[in-house]
């Protein structure tokens, strides 16, 4: 009742202030009329009319039209965000019907961009950053997501992109994981794959807590705005667009070594596959392969292997020559990726409203054999002016994600990579093993030349299936009110659906970890559904031409339910049969539900003084069902500040434009982690495992505070923009600091105490860091011209107070210090080199000892655009400075002993059983040290000699991996990848004429080259757990219109 | 105005009907808040009856690990875990069984509570353990509930030692029913032997204590064998507090399917000797016979180990020329194998063997030693591997009798033999008690010093959150620190 009251508030409040105002002074005439865009003659709205050098003033309702009391004698002037303002003299008329031009788009004052609930507003009225990258951008070149597309093109936007087939990019906006809103609508689910990247008229990336403070605790990370192209008015228009792109070739791959093959301590017999010999292991720690010796039939060095045929006379296995018949196995391997994305949308409108409606299709198949995803999108949107004052708006999209397979990721025996690039020897060759069930034993035994750790990847590509099929809705309807020329109300009514189905399919001797399938066949389905209604009010006046006040307020709630149910067998009684009724033993299976709901009132309020000062407050109140009553509900307040100083002061010739901005805002957050479990605030029982089906429960290592509040984030933002000459060169720059307290974090308690840890608020971070944009066009002829644009950003995250540790530490982090510190267990002398143990292997430290940074230094995009006649030529290049990112790949390479870098005489030693090698590094001679509690060393009183220990090479790197030869595997994140090239012709009208409006067609590439510090791995994930090699896409795009 | 107002009216009534209240959102509709004692119940048993431990057995050299160079076998160990969070389960069932009035759960809740804090006293040394379990108990939250102090281990073996007697003592039958019990099926009786043979173990590992008049070991051990009938003991095989192993995916063996276990795991040279050395059957289901030796399994000569000291090259080359013995196929392959033990009938026999020999109980030393023997024997014969005829000619061999003068030390090594992938680090704990049986150390794999650590340090959580406690128990126990040499007051 409380939130009932206050909107109840705010509307009066709101309705007094319309009949305050309503008065107008007296004038001679009724002037009325419709204003329309002078590029498509569609009706505007919301186009401001004033009597010039007067307070009197109006604008248009949704229907394009308006009223206003003139004198004969005076002027009208029309004015409208995006649009040339124009003049109009009355003159006598009392209908006067206007064409307003849209205002040239680099003009940095007209530049209007989407904010915070959907409203268009001034980009130079702001107080805080918003980047707005139009849909253009993604039309061409494709990538699997919408997302994907803005890599390297926002300042503060990190976007890592995986090599791994329908994996969702990961997306950071500061550090943090924004929100994303399509439409105005939240979709809290993000899934990347559901939005049509050709439905996308603009993405428009609001950076921080203050401009995101509208949405609330969602908005606490910033947001991603999508908005969508909607129904043009004027006669039918369809747009066909279809690109084509192979992936043809390796941007990266790993390098493995080809001289050695499997076995261990260079002896390599094969007995069954599963272990009782050399076999068994795994290792690729094997004899040198192409040995010559007289002595065999081959003139080679022979042993047995896995397709030896059987001697009939004695049972036993021929020995086979031990040649290096598997040198290009990974390329053998993988196949040519496409990935196809073709669109059709037509659009047709008229004086009352519009429709456009779209479908697309994108076909991708893997580069992995048998893996492939599909993805089809229906939308239909429209709006009408249903009387002169009320118009809706509705859309309504249907998208389609289905796999019947696609590979699994991360470091384990399910991933191909394991088998083909990490542990099989170059003995082996891939091709020979297409053919994957062991004769006789169809569907029952995989073939396979080792049957104790690995599969074959043939046989996981065909057998062991992940499918996937998920159907999203969503759409929103608005309803716009035009109650008088000052005063609207808009309701709006989104939601967001979906429905899942994964199903996994495991085969008889499939060999994980810890298992030998008997087949499996698990089902996961969900289904989510959110609904988001908002009411708004808006209220905007004009007083005078120095005053100007826009006051919105609005109220809304949300509710999402989700629904999840995974069953699976346990064991398959009939091979290759899925079905849970063919299950061994009993069916596993659990749920769950989870609701969530949210409930708000807010208000915003944008006052322009003096032309040059923009003032942007807002205010939010929320209650949420994530916290424990006593403490639901809470306010967030922003305030904004923008002065456009090139509009009041006479600058310097070259700076064309200069605005100043700072904004300030704090915003909470009642949900925990991510949100994603809405009864994370409730300390209750886990479900323990069954016994003999004997059920069990488990009370929580981790208690909870009782009274949890939410999590705060104040942050404050400064920046400057900048045009010089003419606007041709503008720079754009942003500091900011956030301040984030209250955090809900688990604060760790000896274990003794009954609980490891807590739930609960605590502790001080600061968000520090820096974004720049340059944008210009260096040169710009009548034929040619060049656009090109730098993106820099910098961003970190350091703890300032441990608020529950006595010694001012959370974890191994201490106050002060940044929070991005990567920790190893190696033991090291203070300057860096190995310690050795006696026994000639790397020792391990008892503590956790800092190694250095994982945050990227600097991320950077660059976008360049040359456009000569018809032609046009666009790249973009961007990447990483700096941090350390861990390599899995390489570290199991140097452990298997697939790592070309382990082909040296001390291998050839090891293989003949000597003990050669020597670990750089030192041992400690005498003395000791001794430590803190936090492994800080007090004293220290070590001498340290050069370690002399000659041991066995295998045996060092099948303990140690190498590590410290290695950087401990860590590698700087330094990149540089030339993202995406797209080269277009654009027909010439007189060819399309009749036929075409226009037509455009372009070769496109993208992930064509990579420059990396990071050996055999993309580093554009920003982490490495055994990637899919990183691959070239090049093709074609033909886009027309008619 | 008239018409704003109904559509006012209506998009105020869509914005805020049809929610459901804020309050109905603070019940989880997943997770349960509270629960019968016999769920926790359940979980305690899963977790405290699963025993089997590769560390351990590396570490008594049982077996060696030939996948990359272990610090449990090469004794370069560190730190340790503690157990407190099933003390929490523990506890916790305390809390459930007092809210709802079953009382057996109460009593049994205090023996795990023992159990675990013997676990860890074993591990470390002193622990905390009379100020533990307040933020649980009594929702404290302050700094003396979440940074407990430390007990002396003495301590800490008297209320151990006073809570099982209470918990034998007060188990009741005539209480409500225990249900949820996967070890006894709610049977008093055998939970009763089951504490009364744990205390009997817990008291002979405080033999080095046997003239501490305030623990009074002897009378106490005493006081339960001379009284069968308040306090019974494990009576046979069938009494073991075992877990069984079921075929159905997370009740299997712990290392069933494991691909380590079918290519890593070999036995140690040591522990073949002393398997070969007494002629003893039991190798046959412990060990692979070796690739080379072409020898039948029931041969004694087919069998050879690894060497747990050597460097690691040192034994995969040996294992590549198939002259070691891996470790039993059943390990890997059998998915029910053998039970788990947390205490089972031959350990008490040779508790009550070794209390004769030291002069606690009257008895005769060697009848308990060849019962224990015996059903060692019987417990390990899978699928029947060896015949009763062959356990009897096994216990008339003899140097298999005891030995005046070296008789603790043949208790001992039959233990450890009964003991092999079994009741966790017991083995390694008696060898540190008693020195039986001698682990090699000469191999260039060797760490520490060639020495065989006596405890491990404590956990780096511990230093994080409870730091001064640990350091001045530290203080107080360890002239040289927090180090794997230290020798706690039990081995003093």
């Amino acid at each position: 009742m409380k939130l009932a009251a206050c909107m109840a508030f705010l509307l009066a409040l709101l309705s007094s202030a319309c009949f305050a105002q309503t008065t107008l002074p007296a004038g001679n005439n009724k002037v009325t009329g419709v204003v329309h865009s002078a590029k498509d003659s569609s009706v505007l709205s919301s186009v401001s009319i004033m009597v010039k050098g007067s307070t009197r003033g109006t604008t248009t309702n949704t229907a394009g039209t308006y009223s206003i009391t003139a004198g004969t004698g005076e002027v009208l002037v029309f004015s409208l965000l995006g649009h040339i303002t124009r003049e109009v003299p009355v003159a006598g008329s009392t209908s006067i019907d206007v064409y307003m031009q849209v205002g040239e788009m680099n003009q940095l004052s007209e530049v209007v961009v989407t904010t915070a609930l959907g409203i268009k507003k001034q980009q130079k009225a702001l107080g805080y950053a918003v980047q707005e990258v139009s849909g253009e951008t993604m039309a061409k070149t494709k990538v699997p997501t919408a997302i994907g597309a803005l890599t390297g093109k926002v300042a503060g936007l990190n976007v890592k992109n995986t090599t791994d087939l329908f994996q969702n990019p990961e997306i950071t906006l500061r550090g943090v994981t924004p929100l994303i809103v399509i439409d105005g609508i939240p979709d809290p689910n993000a899934d990347p794959y559901k939005l049509n990247a050709d439905d996308i008229e603009s993405i428009s990336v609001l950076k921080g807590p203050a401009a995101g403070a509208l949405y609330g605790a969602l908005g606490i990370n910033g947001a991603i705005l999508y908005t969508t192209k909607k129904g043009r008015k004027g006669k039918l228009t369809v747009e066909v667009n279809s690109s084509t792109m192979f992936q043809t070739g390796f941007t990266k791959v790993p390098k493995v070594q080809t001289q050695y093959g499997n076995g261990d301590a260079g002896k390599y017999a094969y007995i069954n596959g599963s272990g009782n010999g050399t076999e068994g292991g795994g290792w690729i720690w094997g004899p040198k392969l192409d040995q010559k010796d007289p002595s065999t039939p081959s003139g080679y060095y022979e042993t047995t292997q896995y397709n030896s045929p059987v001697d009939p006379a004695t049972g036993k296995l021929v020995p086979l020559p031990w040649i290096s018949r598997g040198k290009d196995n990974i390329k053998n391997f993988f196949r040519t990726g496409i990935l196809s994305t073709n669109s059709v949308s037509a659009s047709v409108g008229s004086e009352k409203g519009s429709f456009r409606m779209s479908a697309s299709h994108i076909a991708q198949k893997g580069v992995v054999p048998n893996t492939g995803v599909n993805n089809t999108s229906f939308s239909f949107g429209g709006n009408y002016a249903l009387t002169s004052k009320l118009s809706m708006d509705a859309k309504l999209t249907y998208n389609r994600e289905y796999s019947d397979n696609y590979p699994t990721v991360g470091y384990g025996p399910p991933n191909i990579l394991y088998n083909l690039l990490l542990w099989i020897g170059p003995d082996v060759d891939i091709r020979d093993l297409k053919d994957y069930w062991v004769k006789g034993k169809e569907g029952l035994q995989q073939k396979n030349y080792n049957l104790s750790w690995y599969n074959n990847p043939y046989f996981v590509v065909n057998e062991l299936l992940n499918g996937y099929k998920r159907s999203n809705s969503f759409g929103q309807t608005t309803f716009d009110y035009q109650i008088t020329n000052d005063l609207s109300a808009r309701l709006r009514t989104g939601f967001n659906q979906f429905s899942s189905d994964k199903d996994v399919k495991e085969p008889y001797s499939y060999i994980a970890y810890d298992y030998i399938s008997k087949g499996n066949y698990s089902v996961t389905t969900a289904s989510y559904f959110d609904i988001t209604t908002d009411l708004i009010i808006n209220y905007k006046h004009r007083f005078s031409n120095n005053f100007n006040i826009n006051v919105t307020a609005g109220g809304a709630n949300a509710y999402r339910n989700e629904k999840q149910l995974y069953t699976s067998t346990d064991g398959l009684t009939i091979p290759g049969y899925y079905n849970m009724s063919n299950s061994i033993s009993p069916i596993v299976s659990s749920n769950y539900l989870r609701e969530r709901r949210t409930a708000s009132v807010y208000g915003m309020a944008d006052i322009e003084a003096f032309r040059f000062l923009y003032f942007n407050f807002t205010g939010r109140y929320d209650k949420t069902s994530t916290l424990p009553l006593q403490n639901n509900g809470f306010f967030y307040p922003s305030a904004g500040i923008s002065a456009v100083l090139s509009d009041v002061l006479q600058l310097p010739q070259p700076i064309s434009f200069l605005k100043t901005r700072a904004s300030w805002a704090k915003v909470n957050t009642g949900f925990i982690s991510n949100g994603s479990d809405p009864y994370a605030h409730i300390l209750t029982y886990n479900i323990g495992a069954k016994w003999n089906n004997v059920p069990s429960l488990r009370w929580p290592a981790r208690a909870i505070q009782p009274d949890l509040v939410p999590a705060t984030v104040k942050s404050g933002e400064y920046g400057v923009a900048a045009g010089f000459f003419g606007n041709r060169i503008t720079i754009d720059a942003t500091y900011f600091r956030n301040r984030e307290y209250n955090k809900i974090v688990e604060v760790a308690q000896s274990q003794a105490s009954g609980f490891t840890s807590m739930l609960k608020n605590a502790n001080v971070y600061e968000r520090k860091g820096w974004e720049f944009m340059i944008n210009g066009v260096p040169v710009k002829t009548k034929d040619f011209k060049w656009e090109t644009g730098v993106n820099l950003s910098t961003m970190h995250v350091w703890l300032k107070d441990a608020t529950d540790d006595p010694d001012g530490y959370y974890q191994n982090i201490k106050e002060g210090s940044r929070t991005d510190k990567i920790f190893i267990s190696a033991s090291r002398a203070p300057d860096g080199q190995a310690i050795y143990n006696s026994n000639g292997m790397q020792a391990t430290d008892p503590y956790a000892r800092f190694f250095g940074h994982s945050d990227a230094d600097w991320i950077y995009g660059w976008q360049n655009t040359f456009t000569y006649k018809n032609l046009s030529l666009s790249f973009s290049v961007d990447g990483r400075l700096g941090g350390l990112i861990y390599s899995t790949t390489n570290q199991k390479m140097w452990w298997g002993g697939t790592a070309p870098g382990t082909v040296n005489n001390f291998r050839d030693d090891a293989n003949a059983g000597k003990s050669t090698y020597v670990g750089p590094g030192v041992v400690v001679e005498s003395g000791k040290v001794d430590y803190d509690a936090h492994g800080n060393i007090i004293s220290d009183t070590r001498k340290f000699a050069p370690n002399t220990k000659a041991v066995n090479y295998i045996g060092f790197m099948q303990t140690t991996s190498g590590q410290m030869l290695n950087n401990y595997f860590y590698y700087k994140g330094t990149y540089l990848k030339m993202r995406e090239l797209v080269l277009t012709y654009n027909v010439p009208g007189k060819f399309t004429k009749g036929v075409f409006n226009s037509a455009s067609v372009s070769f496109i590439g993208n992930n064509l080259f990579l420059l990396a510090k990071m050996p055999n791995v993309d580093p554009d994930s920003e982490r490495d757990q055994l990637q899919t090699p990183s691959m070239r896409s090049m093709g074609i795009n033909i886009n027309f219109k008619f | 105005m008239k018409r704003f107002n109904i559509i006012a009216g209506v998009m105020m009534v869509a914005v805020f009907v049809s929610c459901k209240k804020f309050d109905s959102f603070q019940e989880n509709p997943n997770n349960p808040t509270t629960a019968d004692p016999s769920l926790l119940l359940t979980n305690l048993e899963m977790n405290s009856f699963s025993t089997i431990a590769t560390d351990a057995a590396l570490a008594s050299r049982q077996l060696v690990y030939t996948q990359s160079s272990s610090n449990a076998q090469y004794y370069g160990w560190q730190r340790s875990g503690m157990s407190y969070s099933n003390i929490s389960q523990a506890v916790k069932m305390e809390l459930e069984a007092a809210r709802v009035g079953k009382s057996n759960y109460r009593y049994l809740g205090k023996f795990f509570k023992s159990y675990y804090a013997i676990l860890m006293t074993q591990t470390f040394g002193d622990i905390p353990y009379s100020q533990m379990m307040q933020s649980l108990t009594n929702n404290k939250f302050d700094s003396t509930a979440t940074r407990p102090v430390y007990d002396k281990q003495q301590e800490v073996y008297l209320n151990v030692l006073n809570e099982l007697k209470i918990a034998s003592d007060s188990l009741s039958g005539s209480s409500v029913a225990i249900t949820g019990d996967i070890i006894y099926g709610g049977n008093i009786d055998k939970w009763k032997r089951l504490i009364n043979s744990f205390t009997l173990r817990v008291l002979m590992s405080l033999s080095k204590k046997e003239s501490n008049a305030t623990l009074n070991i002897k009378q106490r051990f005493d006081e339960i064998v001379s009284n069968p009938a308040k306090y019974p003991l494990l009576a046979s095989n069938s009494d073991n507090g075992q877990l069984k192993y079921y075929n159905v995916t997370g009740n299997q063996y712990p290392f069933y399917n494991s691909n380590s276990m079918k290519t890593d795991y070999y036995l140690d040279s040591t522990f073949v000797d002393i398997l070969q050395d007494l002629q003893d059957p039991r190798l046959f289901v412990y060990g692979q016979p070796t690739v080379a030796s072409g020898l039948p399994a029931n041969d004694f000569d087919a069998y050879d180990g690894l060497s747990g000291s050597a460097n690691l090259s040192a034994n995969t080359v040996k294992k590549g020329q198939g002259k070691a013995s891996q470790i039993n196929r059943r390990y890997a392959y059998e998915a029910i194998n053998e039970p788990s033990l947390l205490i089972g009938y031959a350990e008490v026999q040779f508790l009550l063997a070794e209390a004769a020999v030291r002069g606690w109980i009257g008895g005769n030393a060697g009848d308990y030693y060849k019962k224990g023997i015996e059903a060692s024997l019987n417990f390990s014969n899978f699928g029947n591997t060896y015949s009763s005829a062959d356990i009897q000619t096994y216990l008339n061999q003899p140097a298999i009798a005891l030995q005046p003068g070296n008789e603790i030390s043949q208790i001992i090594t039959q233990k450890y033999i009964s003991m092999f992938m079994n009741t966790g680090w017991q083995a390694f704990y008696e060898q540190r008690r008693t020195g039986t049986p001698v682990f090699e150390t000469a191999g260039g794999g060797i760490l520490n010093g060639g020495k065989v650590p006596k405890r491990w340090m404590y956990p780096t959580d511990e230093y994080n959150n409870n730091r001064v406690n640990v350091e001045n128990a530290v203080k107080d126990q360890y002239p040289d620190g927090d180090n794997i040499n230290g020798v706690m007051w039990l081995l003093q």
